[in-house]
């Protein structure tokens, strides 16, 4: 077998920071040679993310070519809310509601390889290939991995450390956290050899398989910008570097020039015929203040806080990222920092709170002209465009979207803190996500046509299933990136549109079923400390 | 004669001895239906989320309200023993 279609997916990535790792810097040099050389020779676009861009909807949009209206992933966690109290769940690969490429690809005879790639575990039965999933605990990334896989993998690749390659939720939770300057060092520092693991994989993979479809995802880029932000924007450079600078800097282009490294292994190994693609789910900027949206919409009036009676439960609840409200008197609020919306509660029966459900366009409305009239202290309106559900996320599972996704003017994450005043400059700029990623294309029929229009994070699957020869299903809601290839790969290779994706659709038919099964987590969590 | 209790248990005994295998916990011997999950086997949260998905795909070949078994008098359970769990798939499969 020989691999077609090589895809390397980099969490976060942008080229804000691409470009000067990609160029001659005076005192560093060249800090992603190999890479350099690619995308001089090959095609790219920004890539629009997901309306709220984060990871999950995201790297799911990615895998199936479709939005998250259909897909049905809007966030880390999924809440309902019952009229009283919101259930909280762990989105999985079975929440994920149309073909992901994987299965799409397997049943028309390819194979593949999904490495470090979130919402793929359990993995999907009808593979054809390897999952290793990302976002799993080291524990339980061997019963979620391909049966055999792992066990494979460990004999097999010196020095594999499932420790060392899964995700740890201590850690993890730190991303997000303002850490001391040794901390933060150590961040960095440890995704330098969790990154390594995936390489191995990854490589042993290419090298003993060669799947049609070899798909590795790089997760670190997300979480060191999250840190180090001001370490790799070239826009806060500072006039004198400190020494603390020069650390950190050194430290976040090791990590680029070993991804450096992996790109040139992994493209040589894939050989002269194969088509390499880059993608990011979302890029990255800096937030520069920090709006505290429950706190916010407390003023206007639309949400009251739960009772803190001091114990040590309700001080952990309130400094959770879950929000805790007096749900009786709350008809707007916002559930947790990376939705960045807010959700207007509907009362569904006689006596039950929330509002009318036949208010429910003019209470949208005042509340949208509510949320605009926020400004910082210098004046700036600090929310400067309010997405309406039915607009950004059509599809079978819009009614899981917020009723409003809330667009900062610095792309900042919401704080759902009960705290005071609702906007706040932060004492340094902070990495964010930036709904600009990276797509990029290499190899054997891509065009050297460097920077092209800006494409939809739903095109990159339809453009990966081109790559492998095969038709793009006709309920794709991406179109393949014919500007990345040539005029004659594309004259002898015209893009066909196939048969629909299967399977999809089918958990939005089942969802009333569920609702056992989704209390049933949340109160394994509450047992469990996870919450309270 | 073998009970459906006990074909529950050394259905559970077998998942968990897989579930478990790489595990650094200290628990020694044989697992037994006394044997508890959180105080003998060291889960944490996410394991018992992990858990119940093993048990709807190997074991009840279906979702199962596991609500019933973690609560109780609306609190939640300290621990859960294998025969607990036996006894409420009994109920509930």
């Amino acid at each position: 077998m020989t691999t077609k279609t090589l895809f390397i997916g980099m969490d976060g990535c942008t080229f804000t920071v691409l470009n000067e790792m990609t160029r001659d810097l005076p005192g560093e040099g060249v800090t992603m040679p190999f890479l350099a050389g690619l995308m001089a020779k090959g095609s790219r676009a920004n890539l629009r993310s997901t309306p709220n861009p984060l990871t999950p909807p995201a790297w799911t949009s990615i895998m199936t070519g479709r939005g998250p209206g259909q897909h049905g992933v809007f966030d880390f966690i999924r809440a309902e809310d019952k009229g009283g109290e919101v259930y909280w769940t762990l989105y999985d690969s079975r929440d994920v509601d149309s073909e992901m490429i994987w299965s799409i690809a397997s049943r028309q005879g390819k194979s593949i390889a999904a490495l470090n790639f979130p919402l793929t575990a359990p993995p999907p039965k009808d593979v054809n290939g390897s999952i290793v999933p990302g976002f799993i605990p080291a524990k339980h990334l061997r019963r979620n991995s391909t049966p055999g896989l792992f066990e494979r993998l460990k004999e097999a690749i010196p020095g594999f450390d499932a420790k060392e390659l899964a995700w740890d939720f201590d850690n993890e939770k730190q991303a997000l956290e303002v850490l001391n300057d040794n901390d933060m060092e150590q961040w960095v520092r440890y995704h330098l050899p969790r990154e390594e693991q995936w390489f191995n994989i990854a490589e042993y993979i290419l090298q003993n398989d060669a799947p049609d479809l070899m798909a590795v995802m790089f997760d670190g880029t997300d979480k060191i910008q999250h840190q180090a932000w001001q370490f790799v924007d070239p826009n806060l450079v500072p006039a004198e570097r400190s020494e603390f600078y020069n650390r950190m800097r050194g430290v976040c282009r090791e990590y680029f020039a070993n991804v450096d490294r992996y790109i040139e292994k992994l493209v040589t190994m894939a050989g002269p015929e194969c088509q390499v693609f880059f993608a990011s789910d979302h890029g990255f900027t800096a937030t520069v203040e920090v709006l505290r949206i429950n706190s916010f919409l407390e003023d206007l009036g639309y949400l009251k806080w739960a009772v803190n009676d001091g114990s040590e439960q309700a001080l952990r609840r309130e400094a959770s990222d879950f929000a805790n409200l007096d749900w009786s008197q709350t008809t707007a609020y916002c559930r947790t920092p990376s939705s960045n919306g807010i959700h207007i509660r509907q009362s569904t029966k006689p006596g039950e709170p929330g509002i009318d459900p036949k208010d429910y366009i003019p209470f949208r409305d005042k509340l949208i002209a509510d949320l605009k009239t926020l400004k910082n202290d210098d004046g700036e309106p600090v929310i400067v465009d309010v997405l309406k559900r039915e607009e950004w996320f059509p599809g079978q599972h819009m009614e899981r979207a917020c009723d409003l996704t809330l667009v900062l003017r610095d792309n900042g994450f919401v704080s759902i803190r009960n705290i005071k005043p609702a906007v706040v400059k932060r004492p340094n700029p902070a990495g964010t996500h930036h709904p600009d990623g990276i797509f990029m294309a290499y190899g054997k029929g891509i065009a050297a046509n460097g920077l092209v229009d800006r494409l939809d994070i739903r095109d990159v699957c339809p453009t990966l299933l081109y790559s492998l020869g095969l038709p793009v299903p006709s309920d794709f809601e991406g179109k393949a990136a014919e500007p990345f290839f040539t005029e004659n790969w594309l004259a002898e290779h015209p893009v066909k549109i196939g048969r629909a994706t299967v399977g999809g659709g089918e958990k939005a038919k089942s969802e009333d079923m569920d609702d056992e099964e989704k209390r049933q987590i949340i109160e394994q969590l509450q047992m469990l400390g996870y919450m309270e | 004669m073998t009970t459906t209790r006990d074909t529950y248990i050394q259905q559970l005994i077998v998942l968990l001895e897989d579930f478990t295998q790489d595990w650094d916990h200290e628990f020694e011997g044989r697992m037994n239906a006394e044997t508890r999950l959180l105080g003998d086997l060291g889960f944490e949260s996410i394991d018992i989320i992990q858990l119940v998905v093993a048990i709807e795909e190997d074991i009840s070949k279906k979702k199962v309200p596991f609500d019933k078994l973690l609560m109780k008098d609306g609190r939640y359970v300290d621990d859960l023993t294998i025969g607990g769990i036996a006894d409420f798939l009994i109920a509930f499969v």
